[in-house]
């Protein structure tokens, strides 16, 4: 699905990018999310139990990305990974030149920060910087929180746009052609919408380890029917609208009046969807994870860290960070999602009663 | 006792002695008894009740479920509830809780015959069933005809009855001989091919049995009988006023409660309010949060409610990594080791299970005699494991820090089946890291995950076997059970040196040269490193109001549990003090305080390393 010349840039798509500007809270809103998630991207450079910068014997070293340094290099006797807190205590305690210099969170999201006669979880400390404490197995709960949104988010994403590539083309291709293929169609999708995907995930995650892509694969395989018909809906509607008749009067092709003519214009009703769209795939992400039939452990999630809080409820810390960083985030997609609406209602102002 | 482990243990274990020939021989016509028979009996081992012990009051427990049958064979019969009934009805003999001599339940004496598979069995005429009949031989050989029916509508048993009891003789009202299926050492016979009386007057076989015995009370032999029944919410057992056995060596002094009153909670967070308020008697700790955080506070430091550790000594479940010798990268020994050197069991231990397992040390821990306790664990120790690994050529480590070798990685998948174990295994896997070696956790649904290793599809499996009266190796090490699906020699083991030795420990019968095989095949096991153990839980945890009394040592070696009610080698030890009910209830309310009191019994830790 290509759009070859995007309308986003006419003037109706600047007045209502301008439109949405002015819906302040809906503006900042995906002025944060937006930012979060380019943060998060770069995750290891914020929390990460690698070192940002080691000075050791004149050399600077970069242990964030790429391969790993053993413990021989620094001159330290395993042949293991680098523990780089400890490496920076040896360095302050020998008094020498060289130093190491963390991220902020200075564990990544698998480690196990575990003591001897101290039990796990551990509640939040600002001296052993694990800021949010950490979980049962005595992980960094900030660590898995943000590595679990960047995953969660990210497949919510993806999920979005592989639904909307099935969901897109299958509706303006029933919409547009109508006739026999309509009927078959719905009559397919009416079948195919009521096969119950929590207990194909479920079977499927009995049988195989389910994983990422594995995870999007199946929601997408029973989720693209929702956008199926508000497509086939919209292409019914602008088909039947002058300026494509008269494109076909001109000869035009029926790929070319697609692309070119309904899709660009049927396009509010995509994005208006997207944002919702999002909640909903980090809903079902999160809700599988919770009931054990997601992302495989050890992998952070966030419904993995809801379901260790709820049977840990004396470990409040566990719980209370996920459920405010999930209503957070759902928030936020919420109000660019009603802000983009609005942005996109042609009725500048309307009266709800 | 022996009826109570009977069906589980052989039931999971010995399937496989099974297929033997289906021949039914009871000899009805003027049987003789063998001329040469030495009669024994045991009337000289210690006993085990405490003497002090008052009788009176009711004891209150619970139940999950309400159960759906008061059968204990057939269908929806295999409910927790079931042990109450069965705890009920005694064997023709047991085994001592201390030294683990035989000693007499409903047989008072018993003699081996030649040919090493039969048993023959004098039954005490004393022995009433509780509607008052007494027991007789009939009734040993209703069993047969019982559980070989068709209309109990019970294969398992069917099967067992048909194929591991070869013959029952009576020779007169009250002697009897139990022909098993193979040779066994002596001991053994009782356990393997030792049933039950089954009172003839009460059961009419039929097709309608399943559904006319539901909820008829049957009679038994045991120190109690259902006197209660509300459906869905309690069954209360009433203790017998002249029970037959009361005054016997083994069984005075013990039973001591008038009622029990068997409440039906669904949840077990509810039933633990319910024992805090006082409304049941004992609660088991055994779980860390309940030890460590939930029964703790006022009503503990208040020294209301007491609380006790107590060691014992039975059979542990081999739980543990099984590592499957098929696959490529684990069929070379070295690489075995060294990942049992790259393990870090201890680590999980003293962190995420706050020190309340312990190390398991190999396979067969439990067993008495038959455990071979030179053998250690092998320890976490990443130098020992650089050496093995480097044995093998696995000298070189990839960017990653995961060992290399001819472009492969040095990574495992390791299939586990349960979300509760999900706290060890990352640990486990984070250290592993250290040694250079990737485990990948594959957590399966538990059907899922036995079937892919009984397919033999996993590299490690992550999981226990339940365990039995002796230990068993033919059906976990022997090479016909390799490389094969639905088998339980899950490691592929095919040696063929294990082979004999295994094939001779099942035949001996001497039981100084079976346990001198049993230990130098665990041995075996040990070097070839299959398995790597994990942990074992060597005790019970119970918290228990203040009224609540226990004889002075708690209990006996092999107590499953301190307040076991009914079962006829540790149960029925404690007994309820009245006055100090009445004293503990009175302080409660008024705020007056006792010492707490915690006891850690460690007698028969030591013995269990």
């Amino acid at each position: 699905m290509s759009i070859s010349r995007p309308k986003f840039f006419s003037p109706l798509a600047q007045q209502k990018f301008k439109r949405f500007k002015q819906i302040r809270r809906g503006y900042w809103s995906a002025i944060i999310f937006l930012s979060l998630l380019f943060l998060s991207c770069f995750a290891e450079l914020m929390i990460n139990n690698r070192a940002l910068i080691v000075k050791y014997d004149g050399a600077f070293y970069f242990p964030t990305y790429g391969a790993i340094y053993n413990g021989k290099k620094f001159g330290l006797d395993y042949e293991y990974e680098v523990n780089y807190r400890d490496l920076r205590l040896k360095f302050q305690q020998d008094n020498s030149d060289n130093w190491v210099m963390m991220p902020p969170v200075p564990y990544n999201e698998y480690e196990n920060d575990l003591v001897e006669g101290e039990y796990p979880p551990h509640p939040p400390s600002w001296i052993s910087q694990h800021y949010l404490g950490t979980d049962t197995s005595g992980r960094d709960v900030l660590a898995r929180l943000v590595y679990g949104f960047r995953i969660s988010i990210w497949f919510a994403l993806l999920l979005t746009f592989f639904t909307y590539l099935i969901g897109v083309t299958i509706g303006c291709f029933i919409g547009y052609f109508g006739g026999w293929i309509d009927l078959a169609f719905q009559r397919i999708i009416e079948i195919w919408s009521n096969v119950p995907v929590l207990y194909i995930v479920m079977i499927m995650a009995s049988i195989i380890v389910p994983g990422f892509w594995m995870l999007i694969l199946i929601l997408m395989a029973f989720g693209w029917m929702g956008m199926t018909w508000y497509m086939r809906t919209a292409t019914y509607k602008e088909k039947e609208r002058e300026y494509v008749m008269a494109s076909r009067a001109l000869g035009a092709s029926t790929s070319r009046i697609i692309f070119r003519h309904i899709l660009p214009n049927s396009l509010s009703i995509m994005i208006t969807f997207l944002p919702f769209a999002v909640a909903g795939g980090i809903g079902s992400i999160t809700s599988l994870d919770f009931l054990g039939f997601g992302l495989p452990p050890p992998i952070p999630s966030w419904g993995e860290l809801i379901s260790q809080g709820t049977e840990n409820m004396e470990s409040w810390w566990i719980l209370g960070s996920v459920i405010v960083a999930l209503v957070t985030v759902l928030v936020l997609i919420t109000f660019v999602g009603e802000a983009i609406r609005d942005a996109f209602d042609p009725k500048k102002y309307t009266i709800y009663e | 006792m022996f009826k109570a482990i009977l069906k589980t243990a052989v039931l999971k274990r010995a399937i496989a002695i099974l297929i033997l020939l289906p021949t039914i021989v009871i000899a009805q016509q003027a049987p003789q008894l063998p001329q040469d028979l030495k009669w024994q009996t045991n009337n000289e081992a210690p006993t085990f009740a405490d003497p002090n012990a008052k009788t009176g009051g009711t004891f209150r427990t619970f139940v999950p479920s309400f159960p759906l049958t008061l059968r204990t064979v057939g269908p929806n019969s295999n409910t927790s509830f079931r042990g109450y009934i069965l705890g009920n009805q005694l064997g023709l003999v047991g085994m001592h809780p201390e030294t683990e001599d035989i000693i007499p339940e409903l047989a008072t004496h018993w003699a081996y015959g030649k040919d090493g598979k039969t048993v023959y069995y004098k039954l005490d005429p004393q022995a009433r069933w509780s509607d008052g009949k007494p027991v007789t031989a009939d009734d040993y050989l209703f069993t047969l005809e019982f559980m070989r029916s068709k209309h109990i509508v019970a294969p398992w048993y069917n099967n067992h009855y048909t194929n591991m009891i070869k013959g029952l003789v009576k020779y007169d009202e009250h002697t009897i001989s139990i022909e098993g299926a193979t040779v066994k050492p002596q001991k053994d016979l009782h356990y393997f091919y030792g049933l039950n009386p089954t009172p003839k007057h009460f059961y009419k076989l039929d097709t309608d049995f399943v559904e006319n015995y539901n909820w008829k009370i049957a009679p038994n032999t045991g120190p109690y009988q259902i006197s209660k029944i509300k459906k869905g919410k309690l069954i209360e057992f009433k203790r017998k006023k002249d029970w037959w056995a009361k005054n016997k060596r083994y069984f005075k002094n013990r039973y001591n409660v008038d009622k029990v009153r068997v409440k039906v909670i669904r949840d077990y967070n509810v039933a633990f309010k319910h024992f805090e308020k006082g409304d049941i008697d004992t609660f088991g700790l055994v779980l860390p949060p309940y030890w460590h955080e939930k029964a703790k506070g006022k009503l503990y430091d208040n020294g209301y409610i007491h609380r006790a550790w107590f060691y014992n000594e039975t059979p542990q479940p081999s739980s543990g990594m099984y590592l499957n010798q098929d696959d490529e990268l684990l069929k070379d020994l070295n690489v075995r080791i060294g990942l049992a050197h790259a393990v870090n069991v201890q680590k999980t231990i003293t962190t995420v299970l706050r020190n309340d397992y312990e190390r398991l040390n190999s396979g067969y821990i439990g067993y008495g005699d038959y455990t071979n306790k030179s053998i250690k664990a092998r320890e976490f120790d990443l130098q020992k494991a650089d050496e093995y690994f480097n044995k093998a050529g696995w000298d070189k480590r990839g960017d990653d820090g995961i060992r290399v070798k001819d472009g492969k990685r040095f990574s495992l998948r390791i299939s586990y089946s349960r979300k509760e174990h999900n706290d060890r295994l990352v640990v486990i896997k984070e250290e592993a890291k250290k040694a250079g070696i990737e485990l990948n956790m594959q957590l399966f649904d538990s059907s899922s995950a036995y079937k892919n290793v009984l397919e033999k599809k996993h590299q490690i499996a992550w999981m226990g076997w339940s365990t039995g009266f002796r230990p068993a190796f033919w059906e976990h090490y022997h090479s016909s059970n390799a490389h094969k699906p639905q088998t339980n020699n899950i490691t592929n083991t095919d040696n063929k040196d294990l082979d004999a030795m295994i094939m001779q420990y099942r035949v001996e019968v001497d039981e100084q040269k079976r346990i001198q095989l049993a230990h130098k095949i665990q041995q075996f096991v040990h070097n070839e490193t299959s398995y790597i153990p994990t942990y074992s839980v060597p005790y019970t945890r119970e918290g228990y109001w203040r009224w609540m009394q226990l004889p002075k040592h708690l209990g006996t070696k092999t107590s499953g549990s301190l307040f076991d009610i009914f079962s006829s080698s540790t149960g029925g030890l404690f007994w309820i003090d009245a006055e100090l009910k009445k004293e503990t209830l009175k302080a409660k309310k008024r705020g007056k305080k006792f010492s707490p009191v915690l006891i850690k019994d460690t007698r028969y830790k030591a013995a269990a390393k």
